[in-house]
């Protein structure tokens, strides 16, 4: 699965990260977005190519751990789907850099592994090693470096 | 009755298939092996398989195409562009076998097609040519007419086109290496490693006349400007140019009617020549046989050349042009990745929808689930936007071009959407070197694109009513 999902106000997000001409993007969607009706969206194996208004591109989803969209304002690291805590890679004063592992959550017999949004400081460790967590539970929180 | 075999694959084997349909000629189609589901294959009344070491030699196997022509009853060989077109022992073997070949004679496409010999005929006819050209069989020679017409200098095949065994060298040093380099490919592309040496004209625009022959007269069909150019194959065409006016025009049409008449040229063909910037033009090469932009003279005259063509072949008279209307502008679709010096790019066509508007033209030979193959040339369809004046055929242009759905295999379709809105296309600055001496990037995707993308690969739950790609769609089909 290349998505994670959080809860955010009530709204189910999901974030996706998408390969493209080798960058890495990384969105959020959570289903109210409009897409131009006129976009050509076909999905093949391996991935999905998108043209709209003469740009066509192929997008790859990408594999393995899930970044949380970094925002300054949000120094929390949530569960993105039902499960449980497989292991915590990081303890309360840790200094991360971004995309460092921080938890590993198993959900749907999958591992999803949770990377630091950013570079800081770990201020707390909201679960344990085998916590069954809920979508959208807070796990980590995060402070500046 | 006349039944004609088609040559050739891809857009222009579709192109030419459609006007024998309407003339009511039986046609017929021969493909590879790996060609053998591939639209022109369609598109005919019957279809022969020829064989070859690989996919592209089908087309090139003198011998297999002409026993399908005997075993089918062919009378007449249209050879398309590429491939045999100018291939003057192919059109020898035709006559030889009592088929008509639908182009010049043999001796017309040896006088006019060798690029040496035809320059030595347009300087007989007082025609301009580029100072240097003279065949040189050694970097030696080649060095001794550097020094008298100057650097930069283009060391080219006397016997090619397309860009193959062509080089630019801009000081002496560079020459040995160039040279040697030029005539390895002039060896394997044409084996013919006879090399001409020229000066290089810059900034210069590419301007070719379409001239109709039946081998006593000759008449012009206006110009076409093929300027933008990369790697030397042409991209973008358009006619009229916004660099010739009325009494150059009627200069250059001169020169191409008379160069065809002196070789005793007939069918249709085109007489190339570079503009400088000083105004002065001269005589570069002629293409005996269809040119891949033949169209935007069609839309401008209100011929169908492949008609001309047949009709001249079967002993029909030349027809006269009419007054030319508005302003014609081609962009030529490839299977490449401008951003990766135009490599050509392989994939399957995973979606496929071409724009439809009033004076919009494709040509293509293209569906859905089609494979795209190595072994051809990258063109996968061509964009032709007529209209009253240039603004209105390069707006045209772009809306097609933006309509396009060409989904499963890398294009440049977005280059073309970005060159064709460039300052230097609007104010029709164009010239042979001018896409080389612009680096392009791809714009990043945008939210819409990656919204659109992330929804596709991770599909909302179940009961979300939301912008799942099935229903953001339009109402036609994908895949094959």
């Amino acid at each position: 699965m290349a998505n994670a999902r959080l809860v955010e106000n009530g709204i189910v997000k999901r974030v996706v990260r998408l390969k493209c001409r080798g960058r890495v993007h990384t969105v959020e969607v959570d289903g109210t977005e409009a897409v131009p009706r006129r976009a050509a969206v076909v999905p093949v194996p391996g991935g999905v190519w998108v043209s709209l208004d003469g740009h066509c591109e192929f997008f790859e989803p990408v594999l393995g751990s899930v970044p949380l969209p970094s925002r300054a304002a949000d120094p929390e690291v949530r569960a993105p789907m039902t499960g449980r805590i497989v292991s915590i890679r990081v303890k309360p004063g840790d200094a991360v850099r971004e995309g460092d592992v921080l938890v590993i959550l198993e959900a749907m017999k999958m591992e999803y592994r949770l990377a630091a949004p950013a570079a800081g400081k770990v201020a707390t460790v909201r679960v344990a090693e085998r916590d069954r967590v809920e979508i959208g539970a807070v796990l980590v929180t995060m402070a500046p470096p | 009755m006349t039944k004609i075999l088609v040559a050739n694959r891809g857009e222009i084997a579709c192109r030419i298939l459609r006007t024998l349909r309407d003339m009511g000629i039986s046609s017929v189609a021969v493909h590879s092996e790996a060609d053998k589901d591939s639209p022109h294959v369609d598109e005919a009344d019957e279809a022969v398989q020829v064989e070859g070491n690989d996919p592209a030699k089908s087309y090139l196997n003198i011998q297999g195409l002409l026993e399908a022509a005997g075993r089918t009853g062919a009378t007449a060989i249209h050879p398309g562009y590429g491939f045999l077109s100018t291939n003057a022992r192919f059109a020898t073997a035709c006559e030889r076998a009592k088929l008509t070949f639908i182009g010049p004679t043999a001796a017309a496409m040896t006088t006019l097609g060798d690029k040496r010999s035809a320059r030595s005929t347009a300087e007989r006819c007082g025609i301009p040519v580029i100072p240097g050209a003279r065949e040189c069989d050694s970097p030696e020679a080649a060095q001794a007419i550097a020094d008298r017409v100057g650097y930069p200098i283009l060391v080219k095949a006397a016997g090619g086109g397309g860009g193959r065994g062509l080089r630019q060298v801009d000081e002496a040093a560079g020459l040995p290496e160039a040279f040697a380099a030029a005539r390895r490919e002039a060896e394997s592309s044409f084996r013919d490693g006879r090399m001409l040496v020229e000066k290089f004209i810059h900034p210069a625009r590419h301007i070719e006349i379409q001239i109709l022959g039946d081998g006593k007269k000759a008449v012009a069909f206006g110009e076409r400007e093929c300027s933008l150019q990369r790697r030397f194959q042409k991209i973008i065409e358009e006619s009229p140019s916004p660099a010739v006016s009325g009494s150059l025009r009627a200069a250059l049409s001169d020169a191409a009617e008379r160069l065809a008449v002196a070789a005793g040229y007939s069918n249709a063909g085109t007489v190339e020549f570079l503009l400088g910037p000083d105004g002065a033009w001269y005589f570069l090469e002629v293409n005996a046989r269809l040119q891949v932009e033949h169209p935007i003279t069609e839309a401008r005259f209100g011929i169908d050349l492949v008609r001309a063509q047949v009709e001249l072949a079967l002993g029909g008279s030349l027809p006269a042009p009419a007054e030319p209307r508005g302003h014609a502008i081609e962009a030529r679709i490839n299977a490449e990745d401008p951003a990766r010096d135009f490599l050509p790019m392989t994939g399957r066509v995973a979606a496929l929808r071409w724009p439809h508007r009033p004076d919009l033209r494709v040509d293509a030979g293209l569906r859905e689930g089609q494979e795209i193959l190595p072994w051809f040339d990258p063109l996968l369809g061509k964009i032709i936007a007529w209209g009253p004046d240039r603004e209105w055929a390069r707006r045209r242009l772009l809306g097609g071009l933006r309509d396009l759905v060409l989904a499963g295999v890398p294009t440049n379709q977005r280059f073309l959407i970005d060159t064709l809105e460039s300052d230097f296309f609007v104010q029709g600055e164009t010239f042979t070197t001018t896409l080389e001496s612009q680096s392009w990037t791809p714009p990043e995707p945008s939210k819409a694109m990656l919204v659109a993308a992330a929804t596709a690969a991770a599909p909302p739950a179940p009961k979300s009513k939301s912008a799942s790609p099935w229903r953001t769609r339009g109402s036609w089909r994908m895949g094959s």
